[in-house]
């Protein structure tokens, strides 16, 4: 084998690809495939891949620049929006590191530890059922796309319900969290999720037994150990090629030592790997969330510790693992109520370099499975407009109006518009 | 010798030499941030990556003090039996602010290549030995002069540049 380089090296026309290659096929940044904005690049010899790139930088919000104009506090709520969906996660991890800097970690209740998870674990399944069903749909079996979003909004309910959001929970705050899960709505939700691990068999019995699909994803970009060791995945990723790292069991964060639960790994490497521990992930989940439900009956406790405005002098970097894989934030306070620098890897952009590795004399039929196979996350990757539902009416506004107008509206308890 | 340096040591079951690393601190168990200067942070990765087998390297960060910009590795020393993870910040300091260079680990790291591209897009750092050393994630139009994560430049500032550019590109059209 020839040294491997990384990826993201190609010019915008092509013309530095490799020799044998005798088409060039160009997708993105605007492409009914790609849901989000990245440009690939797919050097072709016949009908196989010779090799495929990608460039990225078209989401670029600046979000770290951002907060480092922000307060701590303000930062809570700008932090979950690094990323469009697992937006708890992110928080999580930025609470932790908040809570360490300024020193109280040791006071956050278990009560408050059990709402973060719950959180974190909901924002898992409903993130990898979602993802299923989009493979699903690239693997050109549209029927469990419908199943599976179907059950997915069970679990979008019960996240609901919890914390008044769909995809943005945002419960949780430096010292603990925002609202409590109280027993009437944890026992409304214990019957939900019974309900929806039934429906995850099923679809994990579809993925598992339904030929026409398993065909499909089986011996598909194979990412062997070796090359996912120099390729470094991370996450459902590296677990499907054999590497048995997940952060929550590697250093256990909140309570996950506390709480019983498997890690999922497979050893083949192929697509149906990934998508098999992504759906045992989900039923993992389930059972935790379950427990997690049973846990909070018999703890109480202090839901938030006051913390300072002012977070003291020091470093600390803390990692998460989010449903894509490792998330990690490395933060420096300075003695100020604004971070020194604050430093965010989402785990999608390690993750890019190893599914194109997988690319590699493939099909091209199969790019589109593939380059799915890792649940590509742009916003994360690279870091207001109101519209008005019921009339597509839109709006534009600077950050003081929509204060003012948010503030008017909660006021007189009106609509927005 | 430093007890942490020992613990580490001991971790990682290989000597590190005490003349390469510039402190060692333990920030909670099983966690490490190892500091080193320019001069020794290319031989000492060679030690962690060859002789220590660390091969995972989760992100590279940049960051800004007074006396340089500092660059931190952010590594795993992973023992499989154990299904256990240790991090350590490798971190180069002092990288001098007028003519900033570093070496570049990618001969170690294959992820390198990326993480260090982007230190060079926000920062300005000079990866010596580095492949493919070019901007990766700020805007075509970005002037190439400005380095967008040095404390040099406010948010108004970055704010305005990035209006103008967008502004350029849409009389373009």
């Amino acid at each position: 084998m020839t040294e491997y380089r990384s990826r993201f090296r190609t010019l915008t026309d092509g013309s530095d690809g490799p020799e044998d290659a005798d088409h060039h096929i160009f997708i993105g940044p605007q492409h009914p495939w790609c849901e989000e904005p990245a440009h690939f690049i797919i050097h072709l010899k016949g009908e196989r891949v010779v090799e495929a790139d990608i460039r990225i930088g078209f989401n670029l919000r600046g979000i770290e620049k951002a907060m480092e104009n922000r307060t701590w506090r303000q930062n809570t709520m700008l932090i979950p929006r690094a990323c469009g969906i697992c937006s708890a996660v992110h928080q999580n991890v930025y609470v932790r590191v908040v809570d360490r800097l300024a020193g109280v970690e040791d006071q956050i209740s278990e009560r408050a530890r059990l709402i973060r998870m719950f959180s974190c674990e909901a924002e898992r399944i409903h993130s990898h059922i979602l993802w299923y069903g989009i493979l699903a749909h690239d693997a050109g079996f549209d029927t469990l796309l419908h199943i599976s979003w179907r059950d997915r909004e069970i679990i979008m309910d019960i996240v609901e319900k919890l914390s008044g959001n769909r995809v943005n929970p945002a419960l949780m705050l430096p010292g603990g969290v925002k609202r409590d899960i109280p027993k009437e709505k944890a026992d409304w939700a214990r019957p939900l999720l019974d309900e929806l691990i039934k429906k995850v068999q099923y679809h994990r019995k579809v993925f598992v037994e339904e030929a026409s699909i398993t065909n499909r994803l089986k011996d598909v970009g194979v990412l062997t150990k070796d090359e996912a060791k120099k390729t470094t995945p991370n996450g459902p990723t590296a677990r499907a090629s054999g590497l048995p790292f997940d952060v929550r069991k590697s250093t256990p964060y909140e309570l996950y030592d506390k709480i019983d639960w498997n890690l999922v790994c497979y050893p083949e490497g192929d697509v149906l790997a990934t998508t098999l521990v992504r759906v045992d992930e989900t039923l993992e989940s389930l059972q935790m969330c379950k427990q997690i439900l049973d846990q909070l009956e018999s703890t109480q406790g202090e839901l938030l510790v006051r913390v300072k405005q002012r977070i003291p002098e020091g470093t600390y970097m803390a990692r998460a693992e989010a449903p894509r894989g490792e998330d990690v934030h490395y933060a420096i306070a300075n003695g100020t109520d604004k971070p020194d620098r604050y430093k965010i890897r989402a785990p999608s952009l390690g993750n890019i370099d190893a599914t194109l590795k997988r690319m590699d004399g493939e099909y091209i039929a199969d790019m589109p499975v593939i380059l799915r196979s890792y649940d590509p996350c742009f916003s994360c990757t690279n870091r207001v407009m109101l519209i008005n539902e019921n009339t597509g009416e839109k709006m534009i506004l600077n950050q003081d109006e929509f204060a003012r107008k948010a503030i008017k509206a909660k006021k007189y308890n009106r609509p927005f518009f | 010798m430093s007890d942490e340096l020992k613990e580490l040591e001991s971790i990682l079951n290989v000597t590190l030499p005490e003349n390469l690393v510039e402190e060692t601190v333990k920030v909670e168990e099983g966690h490490f941030d190892l500091l080193v200067n320019t001069k020794n942070a290319y031989n000492l990765m060679k030690i962690l990556h060859e002789e220590a087998g660390i091969y995972h390297l989760s992100t590279v960060s940049g960051f800004e003090k007074e006396d340089g910009f500092n660059i931190c590795y952010h590594i795993q020393h992973r023992i499989e039996e154990e299904f256990r993870e240790v991090p350590i910040n490798f971190i180069i300091t002092k990288v001098d602010k007028k003519n900033p260079k570093s070496p570049s680990m990618v001969d170690f790291f294959v992820a390198a290549d990326y993480y260090e591209r982007e230190i060079y897009d926000f920062y300005g750092v000079y990866f010596e030995n580095h492949p493919f050393l070019q901007r990766i994630i700020l805007p075509e139009k970005w002037p190439d002069d400005v380095k967008p994560m040095r404390k040099e430049y406010s948010w108004e500032q970055i704010k305005e540049i990035t209006m103008k550019i967008a502004k350029e590109s849409l009389e373009e059209k």
